[in-house]
């Protein structure tokens, strides 16, 4: 044997041993998709007009509440989401000079347009952009933290594209609906409250040092434990006394700062209704710790430095990630964006496993009749041809695990499609080379025209396949990706296989004669 | 073996009969579509709830449909799902006035209220979650495990899994008595379990719902996919080949997704996502048998310049025949395959190739050379024109 032939076996060999290996064990490599496994698929749309709504109610408080503090009386402040703005009653005799300053420090980019006894503040338009943008971020961060408690494996929580407002949750094995909504869509629950034991690795040590028993009016609730540049190593535990200092409901609203010292602080500030209560707290408890707790996960465990009124900044070591992170928890908790469920598919597993079933029975049944033919119909060419496919499914899959890509119930049709149109190339190469034999061509003569003429149109023919198949993958959803996937991969691998795999075939088969007389095809 | 021999057929001679033809069937195919019923999209285009049912025993539909006739939801479609033998149903709902929210609760609801009132009150088992059976049993604590809800809680979990695990396999408890195959569970709480939990009639085998915007959006999506990949094809076979092929082919690509989407109108199959990945499949499909035969022309043209280019195409088609009628042969093996052992989910996925794949194979001979034939010469007599003029 030449050492052309043994370069090609040699490639072979490796690209199949390479497919095998990453396919193996089959059950942990080949995932399967949702309608396979079973689980819930929902797309959300976060109602970004809340956030707006908050932000211009906030705004609009602060420049009546910080006028009023240097003595300009405005009042009635009033938001308006439809044209991004809000009005505030300004009476005939105010300093227009003094109120335009109060603005410019407080309402900063807001565009004033004074108007007969009533003024109106013009929300940035970047802002716009900003708000929207920072409501969704913080859904995100909100859901991901309450599917967290579900202990679901793997499961998948991303914006849908770059500015949308809506949200893909996918839960595999997950087959409750009606609770995962509820406990997405309910507000995040925050919570201040006082730390009376802890942070500390474990939980018993909390315990015994409280004398063994946990009292009723306390609980003990975890949290992450960072290292200075915030990544998590760990879990703390802190005893919290039950009854909340105050609530998220409580908190207007939460943003990163900067301190004198230029560290980032998250600065934030109370309903008025609660200020009062939380500054006689925080009065009474300096120098001890307070936990923000959300979603029933310590966030962080400030020490109170001082009496904090309406308004409290909270120190500690953040870098401006983490500082941003933090106040985007907190109006997380604070400015709960409404949340509306546009699509939600359930699949429960029995459902999925006959799926599976029923595909890889259709997969068996239209393989052997295919297989069959090819060997009745072109006879060992047709062995050739039955080896060929073989390894195209082989290759396949293999490369499929490889990527991780998942199997939907489409992806099945795919694979059992691929079956079928893999073995065209074998057939437009073998039709090809019974014409070159029949017009008296040598048998070797008539295997390298095949080959070579029908190289061309195979490959032309694959492509316009494959273009479909890649718009499929651009405008479909979930399980037509999976199909968009399985479909090209098994066109790719069918040009190798039946163009270079039948080729080495026949090489090896008619490369020890002398001189070939016939050919069985 | 040889199933075609050499054939000498005149493909082209019949351009006239299969052009008629193919112009009858799409008339009627779009007379009936728009006065007819036209066609059934599915809840991933329109918006809708669909739920899917397992019912111990026979279920009567009758008494579903006048249950969710109540609901004011359009006129439900309630019917078997799968083998009729495994009493599985199929419901669906439209969402009305482009509502965006999920109808599955309100359904269940009417149907548990209606069907499982001999239940009186007791725990279903076919019905609820794991976060309620574990409450159950921790509350009662039949194990007499103490301590306080969470010590007991994680206690119960496995149990509460294992219980709903033996459901999610099968689908659904015909009776109490397969509680005796969870292995997981103690005998203490399985004798409390035998007592106070009871099996529903129906369990949920899986529900979707779409809003009405999302629908849109997948409609504009699936549109926009098989659109595109028209465009891509023209694009592509024009560079390849030359113009007239790539409208010969684009037409004959039209002519096999509307035929099937009115063989789709015809049977009333629903048309959802799974349905244009067949859509799509087929362009490939249909094209690819098209490529190879105006591959060969290309050849043949090379070989004998300036012979007739009808004689040239249909050489070129009876040269190819044996390989179109096996390739598609060959695929029909495993579209059938499918369509029979597939299963219901899969069904319309399979009828859609089905279909076309034969009308793809009939097009590629008799719609997609002929329109290059006319495409050709409408060409070339506009040039020659041209060339006149010029000498003018």
């Amino acid at each position: 044997m030449d050492s052309k032939i043994l370069w090609r076996i040699a490639l072979i060999v490796v690209v199949v041993g390479l497919c095998l290996w990453s396919l193996y064990p089959p059950g942990e490599k080949i995932h399967f998709g949702l309608d396979l496994s079973g689980g819930i698929h929902l797309v959300l749309q976060v109602q970004t007009d809340d956030a707006i709504k908050a932000e211009l109610d906030d705004a609009s408080q602060r420049l009546v509440s910080r006028a009023r503090e240097e003595g300009v009386e405005i009042g009635s402040p009033e938001s308006n989401i439809s044209n991004l703005s809000f009005t505030v009653e300004v009476p005939a005799d105010t300093d227009t000079a003094a109120l335009r300053q109060v603005a410019s420090d407080w309402v900063p980019g807001y565009k004033a347009s004074p108007g007969v006894g009533k003024w109106t503040f013009q929300l940035p338009p970047n802002m716009d952009r900003t708000v929207r943008d920072m409501a969704v971020r913080a859904s995100l961060e909100t859901i991901w933290n309450r599917v967290d408690q579900f202990g679901v494996a793997e499961p998948v929580i991303q914006r849908q594209g770059l500015e949308s407002d809506r949200i893909l949750v996918q839960l595999p094995g997950v087959d409750d609906p009606v609770r995962v909504k509820d406990l997405i869509s309910s507000t995040a629950f925050l919570e201040f409250q006082e730390v009376v034991g802890g942070p500390s690795p474990d939980r018993q040590s909390l315990i015994t040092g409280l004398g063994g028993s946990l009292p009723s009016d306390s609980e003990i609730v975890p949290g992450d434990r960072e290292d200075i540049e915030g990544n998590v190593i760990g879990t703390d535990y802190y005893v919290l006394k039950k009854a909340a200092i105050i609530s998220g409901q409580e908190l207007r609203s939460a943003r990163r700062s900067q301190d004198e010292y230029g560290q980032a602080v998250v600065n934030f500030s109370t309903q008025p209704h609660a200020a009062d209560k939380f500054g006689q707290y925080t009065a009474s408890h300096i120098g001890t710790r307070m936990a923000i707790v959300l979603d029933n996960k310590v966030i962080s465990a400030p020490v109170i430095e001082s009496r904090i009124p309406g308004d409290g900044r909270i120190t500690g070591n953040f870098t401006i990630e983490g500082a941003e992170d933090l106040a985007l928890k907190l109006r997380a908790g604070a400015l709960p964006a409404t949340i509306t469920y546009l699509e939600e598919r359930t699949v429960g597993p029995s459902l999925g496993r006959d799926s599976v079933v029923r595909g890889v029975q259709a997969a068996i049944a239209g393989l052997l009749a295919v297989m069959l033919f090819m060997l009745v119909y072109y006879k060992r060419s047709g062995l050739n041809a039955d080896v060929a496919l073989v390894l195209n499914i082989v290759i396949l899959l293999g490369v499929m695990a490889y990527f991780g890509a998942t199997l939907t119930l489409p992806g099945i049709a795919g694979v059992i499609l691929t079956i079928g149109m893999a073995v065209d190339a074998n057939v437009l190469i073998f039709e090809r080379i019974r014409e070159e034999l029949k017009v008296g061509k040598t048998v070797r003569a008539a295997i390298d025209t095949g080959f070579s003429r029908a190289f061309g149109t195979i490959l032309d023919a694959n492509l316009t396949t494959l273009i479909a198949a890649l718009f499929l993958f651009n405008f479909g959803t979930g399980p037509i990706k999976g199909f968009a996937v399985t479909l090209s991969i098994g066109i790719l691998a069918s040009m190798f296989t039946a163009v270079f795999v039948s080729r080495t075939i026949y090489m090896i088969a008619l490369g020890g004669r002398e001189r070939v007389e016939t050919l069985s095809i | 073996m040889r199933i075609i021999g050499d054939t000498n057929i005149p493909f082209l001679s019949y351009r006239k009969i299969a052009l008629v033809l193919s112009a009858v069937v799409i008339a009627a195919g779009l007379v009936y579509e728009f006065l007819g019923p036209g066609l059934n999209l599915g809840i991933d285009f329109v918006g809708g709830t669909q739920i899917i049912l397992k019912f111990r025993e026979e279920p009567d539909l009758g008494v579903m449909r006048s249950d969710i006739a109540d609901l004011d939801v359009g006129t439900p479609v309630i019917q078997t799902f799968d083998e009729a033998d495994k009493h599985e149903i199929l419901i669906r709902v439209e969402n009305p006035e482009g509502e965006e929210g999920d109808f599955t609760r309100p359904i269940i609801d009417l149907l548990n209220q209606d069907l499982n009132s001999d239940l009186d009150g007791r725990f279903d088992l076919n019905l609820k979650g794991s976060r309620e059976l574990i409450e159950l049993l921790a509350t009662a604590d039949p194990d007499g495990v103490g301590g306080d809800s969470e010590v007991r809680n994680l206690y119960y979990e496995p149990m509460a899994d294992a219980v709903l695990g033996h459901r999610k396999e099968n689908g659904i408890y015909f009776s109490l008595d397969e509680l005796g195959d969870v292995v997981d569970l103690t005998a203490d709480s399985r004798d409390f379990l035998e007592d106070t939990a009871a099996v529903g009639a129906f369990s949920i085998l899986g529900a979707e719902s779409v809003g009405p915007t999302v629908g849109a959006d997948l409609q504009k999506k699936a549109m926009l996919a098989i659109g595109f990949s028209l465009v891509g094809m023209l694009i592509y076979i024009w560079i390849r080949f030359q113009l007239p092929y790539a409208v010969g082919a684009v037409v004959a690509l039209f002519h096999d997704v509307l035929i099937t989407l009115i063989a789709l109108a015809v049977t009333h199959r629903e048309i959802n996502l799974p349905t244009v990945a067949a859509l799509l499949t087929l362009v490939g499909y249909s094209v690819n048998d098209t490529v190879v035969v105006f591959d060969r022309m290309r050849e043949n043209l090379r070989l004998y310049r300036g012979d007739d280019l009808e004689q040239l195409m249909n050489l070129s088609i009876n040269q190819t025949l044996s390989r179109t009628i096996i390739t598609s042969g060959t695929t029909l093996m495993v579209v059938v395959s499918l369509y029979v052992f597939g299963g219901d989910v899969i069904n319309t996925f399979a009828f859609v190739l089905l279909v076309g794949i034969i009308v793809g194979t009939y097009s590629s001979i008799f719609i997609a050379s002929p329109v290059a034939l006319s495409m050709n010469k409408l060409l070339v007599s506009r040039r020659e024109r041209r060339r006149l003029k010029g000498k003018r």
